[in-house]
């Protein structure tokens, strides 16, 4: 008896699923990608109970069955899938990774313009939509991982570049190079976390926020080591302490809102050791950019 | 220049092995760092020194046993190659 309706409605299915989708995207505008895994699913399920009122009796009589069963076994799929996907999610937390990777063409453009140049930007608040923040392709202040990741790979190889040039180059010395930056990184990142833990500021910044700002300074490494192999060593000295001064400011600027209580960040004259000591805070994970910067790169250049 | 992962792990087994071997009483509490000290009153902030225990502390609790095995582990390893 029921079944016959489930089956017209597996046959709807292509159709209903676009119209969802098509739905879902005009009414969720924070959604961060076309999520096609899901599409198939809620389109398995809406299908049904709109299903008897659109087809006629004629199309089951086929091979009701056969049909029956790949609806079974494709119920059967989606809910492995889902179980997947939730096991996966406790160790990764990828839905929050799809966050940091929602950017576009125009946002990496101005967030590279903002790296290297922040002087003019005013207002650096992070916009939020209902509690979760807006995804960095309609907020420049939002820290991504898209930058980071290609700006860590790009560093690694302008760096076999630069050695290349010198005749120093094995391929070994890639891997070294990568291993050390990445080192560095993780370095870095834990001793920002052990900080904040010691200063117990109540913070939204997760460690993923950290990595994504720590990760930032290899745009101006990049920018001294290819100034540094077009101009030579006068070059390299002057892009690097240009992008240095610039990752200082970005850097205290983006990280005040977020460490320093709310008054403090204002401009309001906050009295008390609690807010010195995260201004000190904010202070040394800035101070610490420039540090990284020249120690990771001054051996690339001669 | 050359530091890599594996230095890292080296130096992070070093540095955990380095927090759990401070010894409550024997060590602790005679520099005044004791379990007792450094706590701050109901409703206070707490500072960084009752951070600082209140980490060590942990350390020792939870990395008792999972740092026997790493540190036989690492023994073993380390006779056989060097």
């Amino acid at each position: 008896m029921d079944y016959s309706e489930a089956q017209t409605g597996f046959r709807q299915q292509p159709k209903v699923r676009m119209r969802n989708q098509a739905i879902d995207t005009a009414m969720d505008p924070s959604q961060l990608f076309e999520d096609t895994s899901t599409g198939a699913r809620s389109g398995g399920y809406r299908g049904q109970e709109t299903a008897g009122a659109g087809y006629p009796t004629q199309a089951l009589l086929s091979e009701p069955m056969s049909n029956l069963a790949m609806a079974y076994g494709s119920s059967l799929a989606s809910q492995g899938k889902e179980m997947v996907d939730k096991n996966l999610d406790r160790f990764i937390p990828i839905s929050k990774l799809k966050y940091y990777f929602a950017v576009d063409t125009v946002y990496v453009g101005k967030k590279l313009g903002l790296l290297v140049f922040p002087y003019m930007h005013q207002n650096w608040e992070v916009s939020y939509q209902q509690d979760t923040p807006v995804a960095p392709r309609f907020d420049i202040n939002a820290p991504d991982l898209y930058i980071p990741a290609m700006a860590f790979i790009t560093y690694i190889l302008v760096a076999g570049l630069a050695l290349g040039t010198q005749n120093r180059f094995t391929p070994e010395i890639l891997g070294m190079q990568a291993s050390s930056a990445l080192v560095w990184l993780i370095i870095e990142v834990l001793a920002t976390l052990l900080s904040l833990y010691l200063v117990t500021v109540n913070t939204d910044l997760t460690t993923i926020d950290l990595i994504a700002f720590s990760g930032y300074k290899y745009v101006g490494m990049i920018v001294g080591v290819v100034s540094g192999l077009l101009f030579g060593r006068t070059g390299y000295y002057l892009m690097l302490l240009w992008c240095c001064a610039s990752i200082f400011v970005f850097m205290i600027r983006t990280l005040r809102l977020k460490i320093l209580s709310e008054a403090a960040a204002e401009g309001v004259l906050v009295r008390g050791t609690k807010n010195q000591l995260r201004m000190y805070l904010t202070m040394a994970i800035a101070a610490a950019q420039p540090v990284f910067m020249y120690w990771l790169t001054f051996h690339l250049v001669r | 220049m050359a530091f890599t992962l594996y230095s890292l792990i080296q130096a992070a087994i070093l540095c955990v092995n380095a927090v759990a071997v401070l010894h409550e009483e024997r060590f602790l509490s005679k520099v005044g760092w004791g379990a007792d000290q450094g706590i701050g009153g109901f409703g206070d902030e707490p500072g960084i020194k009752s951070q600082l225990l209140n980490l060590v502390r942990s350390v020792r609790t939870v990395m008792r046993v999972p740092l026997i095995i790493v540190n036989s582990v690492c023994i073993v390893l380390l006779l056989l190659f060097g």
